[in-house]
């Protein structure tokens, strides 16, 4: 990683208070981000992926609390700035794209009146400059009739369409930073490849880092130069998308996720049947003492189950695991 | 039983909807969720429906249910027109077609014990009226989606997404169905769920004989499970054949985009209702998002072309090829002059 790091997170813990009692949803959750580099946050519900993603604007769900860790972005320690300062960095340097634009939006507000709003808060611009930004953030954000867009109600418009007015107000201010949650999953599926491209093409363009967060393999194969996989509230692999995704990934979890597609190489159910993962995540009140997939796990003995696995490899190049899984992936995974 | 026919065909399946609005002398708008849609599933056989939402799809699965009235059509379930059926006579064929819904969370009674849930359809068509066997039957069933006998007593929220599926799939199969209408069965699952619960339908079907409508968004899912396949846009079918065709050689520029999965850069379509309700032109509804529109597409509305009597397209494109000729249907209403006989 030659680049200069914009966000570092190290070891970050959070814990949260529950019915089943204290459970720990993120753990000892290290990575980082250079400037104009895009990452993708891979897991399954569950794995801490969107709580990893809001701690990075300091959102803290209810109950809540830092066990550990830091988040320095921008030369910031994130978690030592009072609220105030927060607020800033929240709008001006990493901004969010949720998964749901249509609750992400206020029903009973125009387009415009949302985004500038963005702008009232956070610059001094007058209200002419701000209306032309408006109507330029709509268009570069693919939306070919942004006067009409910015008269519209979130209603009026379709769930791709909202979903370029979200991307339009996450980049208003020209972010360092900008998460993306799960931003294609409520789309259909042309829909949701054409916000990839936009996604592609805005970070060229303008060189925003970007963390993409989903559970869809084949969209992050297509926005990601680095892939972060969790499992059960721990990074269990980091490895640059071309290993992960031709290579195979090293850890027998990401192997499995993979094999379970039909993208995997298996092309009909005459053919055989798909390599399911046997069994389910663990819940987190109740993690196994050693590896959480070792249950799951087809190369577990008897010291994944007993010990926690030692991190294998480098920053930008490591897994989480005690026997890594280190053959080429046997069929070509081809992108869906 | 008529094994000479397909289980299921729909023919010429409407549905229009009110809009809201419209006063005392405006004219009610009507949307045309699903137009002139035909199609049929054989024994045994799985069937894809895939399209984008508003598309039309879910609204078929429902028509094919019976929860849905068509507007105008048919639906001949094993030679019976389902659409002419009420009351006793009707729910005497319900037992032979159920559903698996897309949310799990939604679609099971919280407040029932899974044995409750899963007897229920027995009860109701008065099969195993025996307590004692209906246990065991309901048993049977839980270990066939892959549950255990010991989760009759557990309520649904102690199990996963994916426990709850089977669940809901071990109430589907209980009367022993022979069609399965699956909307989205996996799209609400964790990752590591969906594959074993497309596994589960692969056995229902292959080695249960069922009968499958698999309705889906996911192209790779419909690519591995589907025998053939039938995309929707706007409420109609655009382009239906066996899977490996449909998907390898797609004919119609719709399906071109969603087997390729690549798309050009373009603008956001219209909102996806703007453009279904029944313009007076009656041109292809994909011609605004179409990049390889031909001068007469804005012309004519788009023929039913058939290759072989096993693919259908709706679209001009492959008109002068030799292998593709058009389909006439029953009730198209097309100006044509050739005798109205089914060509299927």
């Amino acid at each position: 990683m030659g680049k200069e790091a914009l966000l570092r997170v190290e070891n970050l813990t959070l814990s949260l208070k529950t019915r089943e009692g204290e459970i720990v949803p993120v753990r000892e959750v290290s990575f980082s981000l250079s400037k104009g580099e895009a990452v993708g946050l891979v897991g399954e519900s569950g794995s801490g992926k969107t709580l990893t993603g809001l701690s990075l604007l300091g959102l803290f769900p209810p109950g809540s609390r830092i066990a550990g860790g830091s988040i320095f972005f921008d030369g910031e320690d994130l978690l030592a700035l009072p609220e105030g300062r927060l607020r800033t960095i929240r709008g001006q340097k990493v901004s969010m794209v949720f998964q749901e634009p249509q609750s992400a939006l206020n029903p009973v507000l125009t387009v415009e009146t949302q985004i500038r709003e963005i702008y009232q808060s956070h610059t001094p611009l007058s209200g002419e400059e701000i209306s032309r930004r408006i109507l330029e953030g709509l268009r570069a954000a693919g939306l070919p009739d942004p006067l009409t867009v910015s008269r519209s109600y979130p209603h009026q418009l379709s769930g791709g369409m909202r979903q370029r007015v979200m991307i339009a107000m996450a980049l208003a201010l020209d972010p360092l930073l900008v998460i993306a949650d799960e931003p294609t999953t409520a789309l259909d599926p042309t829909v949701a490849l054409q916000i990839l491209a936009l996604l592609a093409r805005i970070r060229q363009r303008s060189g925003q880092s970007l963390l993409f967060i989903s559970h869809d393999l084949s969209h992050v194969r297509r926005v990601s130069d680095r892939v972060l996989l969790m499992y059960a509230g721990r990074i269990v692999e980091e490895a640059p998308s071309a290993r992960f995704f031709s290579l195979g990934p090293r850890h027998p979890y990401g192997r499995a996720l993979l094999a379970s597609r039909p993208e995997g190489g298996i092309l009909t159910r005459k053919e055989a049947p798909l390599q399911a993962i046997g069994g389910q995540v663990p819940p987190l009140w109740d993690l196994p003492p050693g590896c959480s997939f070792a249950p799951r796990c087809s190369r577990a003995d008897a010291l994944c189950t007993s010990t926690l696995p030692p991190w294998n490899g480098g920053e930008g190049e490591r897994v989480f695991c005690h026997h890594p899984d280190e053959s080429p992936l046997g069929a070509p995974v081809h992108a869906a | 039983m008529r094994p000479d026919l397909p289980l299921l065909q729909a023919e010429s399946l409407s549905r229009e909807f009110d809009l809201p609005g419209g006063g005392i002398f405006a004219r009610k708008r009507r949307l045309e969720a699903v137009s002139e849609v035909s199609f049929s599933i054989g024994r045994q056989e799985v069937l894809g429906l895939v399209g984008e939402s508003g598309s039309g799809k879910t609204t078929i699965g429902r028509m094919v249910m019976r929860l849905l009235p068509p507007t105008r059509g048919r639906i001949l379930f094993d030679g019976v027109d389902l659409t002419a059926l009420s009351g006793r006579a009707l729910r005497a064929q319900r037992r032979r077609f159920q559903m698996v819904f897309q949310d799990p969370y939604a679609s099971l009674n919280p407040r029932m014990r899974v044995r409750e849930i899963v007897e229920e359809p027995l009860v109701v068509h008065g099969i195993e009226p025996d307590s004692s066997s209906r246990r065991d039957r309901v048993a049977r069933l839980l270990e066939r989606v892959g549950l255990s006998s010991r989760d009759m007593e557990r309520l649904p929220r102690e199990f996963s997404g994916g426990g709850r599926q089977r669940i809901g799939i071990a109430r589907a199969i209980a009367c022993g169905p022979e069609l399965l209408v699956a909307d989205e069965p996996i799209a609400s699952l964790d990752l590591s769920m969906g594959a074993q619960i497309i596994n589960l339908f692969s056995s229902l079907v292959d080695t249960d004989a069922m009968s499958l409508l698999f309705i889906s968004h996911d192209i790779p899912m419909v690519r591995y499970l589907s025998d053939r396949v039938a995309v929707l846009y706007r409420g109609r079918i655009v382009e239906s054949g066996p899977t490996r065709d449909v998907l390898d050689d797609p004919r119609h520029p719709y399906t071109r985009l969603l087997a390729e999965g690549t798309l050009p850069e373009a603008g956001e379509a219209a909102p996806s209702n703007a453009g279904s309700e029944p313009g007076p032109t009656g041109l292809c509804a994909f011609l605004p998002r179409c990049d390889r529109a031909l001068p007469e597409c804005r012309l004519a509305p788009p023929p039913r072309l058939s290759e072989g009597e096993v693919r259908e397209v709706l679209c001009h494109l492959p008109r002068g090829e030799s292998s593709w000729s058009p389909v006439t249907l029953l009730s198209q209403g097309s100006p044509s002059d050739v005798p109205a006989t089914p060509s299927r």
